[in-house]
């Protein structure tokens, strides 16, 4: 190219000469740049003409904007210049959402939003805490990108709703307690009926109540509730305690008594009969000889009494002689 | 090669590219657009996705999304029917069925969201505030069962755990019923924006905040008069025991007695027919027996007595015959 034509030469003479210049370089240079263009779309078309599918993703392909298939893992070949577009959606992975707290650590401080999405009505217009999670797969990933535009949003936007309806079905009690499972089977069970509404391509794995509480400031309450409830069992416990420390204990001693009675019965009736049998034995002899018999007896009495005794024969004509006779200890015996 | 012509096709491959590239365009999956001549819109709304043909330069695409969109409204404070005040958060799920419409009336996106907002906001505000408050809390009337059932249960186990505090009222429409009704209000409003709703969710409803302050004590003291019920009916129970013990103690001790007695009154009944029995056969020879034996009986080893010579007893012992 030539410069050598100043600032002030001449326009008309110089302008056919310049391009006949240019367009001179240009021709030996063409080759070159075809060569180079050649060269550029060949690797871009060989680049852009196949693409590799994660285990844990699917593909969603589109040619010229319009969808033609899902493919599973593994290397795919593709139209080439933007043609055919690859989405990859993550098909397999089990996907989570957190309701009322977050387990990763940058958002563990709890804040005020975080905290809003765990509080709730119940259905007797009491406060409930609760926490939650909703597991999920993209069962359709075509469904998952293209009919609806911000999927997470609407999952979490549903869940919420959801998750009020069935508590706000409750009590506060039945939420805190016995109700736990049956609120996440029925939510998850709602949820997944909106999903497949709006055809969302989303299907639920699970949802599990984590938490599930009183607010803090009536917490202490609820507590007191559970308190009372062990009081209550251990003083009937006591009662109880007591019932069976004494009840059993009486029922043997009665029955003690009972066996006791019945043994003096018989021993009392055994003994009247003995007696009755010794006396009409004594009778028959008596009947048979009467004076002596009653003598003897009243011999023998006589016998194995004084053989034990200290007796005092006085005669009678020694009478008033008492006063001798002041030992204390003994008992003294008048006269028979 | 004559430059002139070289030069000419480069500017024409160039001009034809341009060209080409201005009259097609993509319509994506999940996409619809509405072809528009100088701010005219032409033709109907493109919705199946491909590969389209426009005039170029004069024609513009306008895109718009097919999808299912969400509308996210502001948490509102409003009064129910029975005054309380409470703060409606909803959600909505909106689609733009009518692209023509949508562009004339509210241009993009975010002029659809603005008019969602306005008219979804005024809607749910009539429809919150036109209704007691338990209507957009609970969605059937089960829990007045479950209260019903735990009544019985509680009436047959004889120990009352725990109770549903509070009036239950009865719900005639639901929490489900009026985000319904709301979505349907909204959508006939919105039709005219080319806008269709597809529903509404009450995504939170809490009481406001100086009401929530008041449901908190309304909770405590609720639960302390539970607790304390617990207690008397532990106490009550304890006592019932108690009670129980007692009179089980007395009816076993006194049957005891009772048996005790009867055995031991016919046993002596028994002795008596046995003793009458043998002695009127000779009750002069008893008399004389008893005696002697009641003698022996009297007398207990070692005692004293001082006896006179002329008792019977000693009758030889003085006289010698």
């Amino acid at each position: 190219m030539s410069r050598s034509s100043g600032p002030n030469s001449s326009f008309n003479g110089i302008f056919p000469e310049e391009i006949q210049g240019v367009f001179n370089q240009l021709r030996n240079n063409l080759r070159f740049l075809l060569l180079g263009v050649g060269v550029f779309v060949i690797a871009w078309g060989g680049f852009s003409g196949f693409y590799t599918v994660e285990p844990t993703e699917e593909a969603v392909v589109t040619r010229f904007g319009k969808y033609i298939g899902t493919y599973a893992p593994g290397l795919h070949f593709k139209l080439p210049f933007g043609v055919d577009r690859v989405k990859k959606v993550k098909a397999k992975l089990v996907l989570q959402e957190e309701f009322g707290f977050r387990t990763q650590e940058r958002f563990r401080k709890n804040n005020a939003r975080v905290l809003k999405e765990s509080r709730m009505l119940t259905g007797d217009l009491n406060v409930a805490i609760v926490e939650w999670i909703i597991q999920y797969q993209i069962a359709d990933p075509r469904k998952y990108l293209f009919n609806t535009q911000n999927p997470i949003r609407n999952i979490r936007d549903i869940s919420e709703a959801i998750m009020r309806r069935v508590v706000g079905d409750r009590s506060v009690n039945d939420a805190l307690t016995t109700g736990r499972v049956e609120i996440a089977s029925e939510a998850e069970k709602l949820t997944q009926e909106v999903f497949d509404r709006y055809d969302l391509g989303v299907r639920i794995v699970t949802v599990k109540l984590q938490n599930v509480n009183p607010p803090e400031l009536v917490k202490a309450s609820f507590n007191e509730v559970n308190a009372a409830k062990q009081e209550q069992e251990q003083a009937i416990n006591m009662a109880e305690k007591e019932y069976n420390k004494v009840i059993p204990e009486a029922r043997g001693k009665a029955q003690r008594r009972i066996s006791e009675a019945e043994g003096y019965a018989i021993a009392v009736i055994n003994q009247a009969k003995g007696n009755a049998q010794k006396f009409l034995a004594l009778l028959k002899e008596h009947q048979v000889n009467p004076l002596v018999t009653q003598k003897r007896l009243y011999i023998e009495t006589m016998e194995k009494i004084f053989s034990r005794l200290k007796v005092i024969v006085v005669d009678p004509s020694v009478k008033g002689i008492m006063p001798l006779f002041t030992n204390p200890e003994n008992k003294i015996e008048k006269k028979i | 090669m004559n430059p002139k012509i070289s030069l000419m096709m480069i500017f024409c491959s160039f001009v034809g590219g341009g060209v080409f590239y201005t009259s097609t365009f993509l319509l994506p999956e999940g996409k619809q657009a509405i072809i528009t001549q100088f701010g005219r819109p032409v033709g109907s709304p493109l919705a199946q996705s491909g590969l389209y043909f426009k005039l170029p330069w004069i024609q513009k695409v306008c895109y718009l999304d097919k999808r299912i969109l969400s509308w996210d409204g502001h948490p509102n404070q409003i009064p129910t029917k029975d005054k309380k005040y409470i703060i409606v958060d909803t959600t909505a799920r909106w689609r733009i069925i009518d692209a023509l419409k949508f562009i004339q009336t509210v241009q993009n996106e975010r002029g659809a969201q603005a008019r969602l907002g306005g008219i979804l906001d005024a809607i749910t505000r009539d429809t919150i505030s036109n209704h007691n408050l338990v209507e957009a809390v609970r969605n059937t009337n089960d829990i007045l069962e479950l209260s019903e059932k735990l009544k019985a249960q509680q009436r047959e186990k004889e120990i009352i755990e725990e109770e549903i505090t509070g009036e239950i009222e009865k719900i005639t429409k639901g929490r489900e019923m009026l985000s319904s009704m709301i979505a349907k209000l909204a959508d006939q409003e919105l039709r005219s924006f080319g806008i269709s709703i597809i529903d509404v969710q009450l995504r939170r409803i809490e009481y406001e905040s100086s009401v929530e302050q008041k449901v908190y004590e309304r909770m405590i003291s609720e639960r302390k008069k539970i607790a304390e019920k617990i207690r008397s009916i532990g106490k009550g129970e304890q006592a019932r025991i108690q009670g129980r013990m007692s009179r089980d103690l007395q009816k076993i001790e006194s049957e005891a007695y009772r048996k005790a007695q009867e055995y031991k009154g016919k046993a002596e009944a028994e002795v008596a027919s046995i003793y009458k029995k043998a002695l009127v056969q000779g009750s002069k020879f008893y008399e004389f027996i008893r005696t002697l034996e009641a003698y022996e009986k009297s007398f207990q080893e070692g005692s004293q007595v001082i006896l006179s010579t002329d008792s019977d007893f000693f009758k030889l012992f003085h006289s010698g015959m």
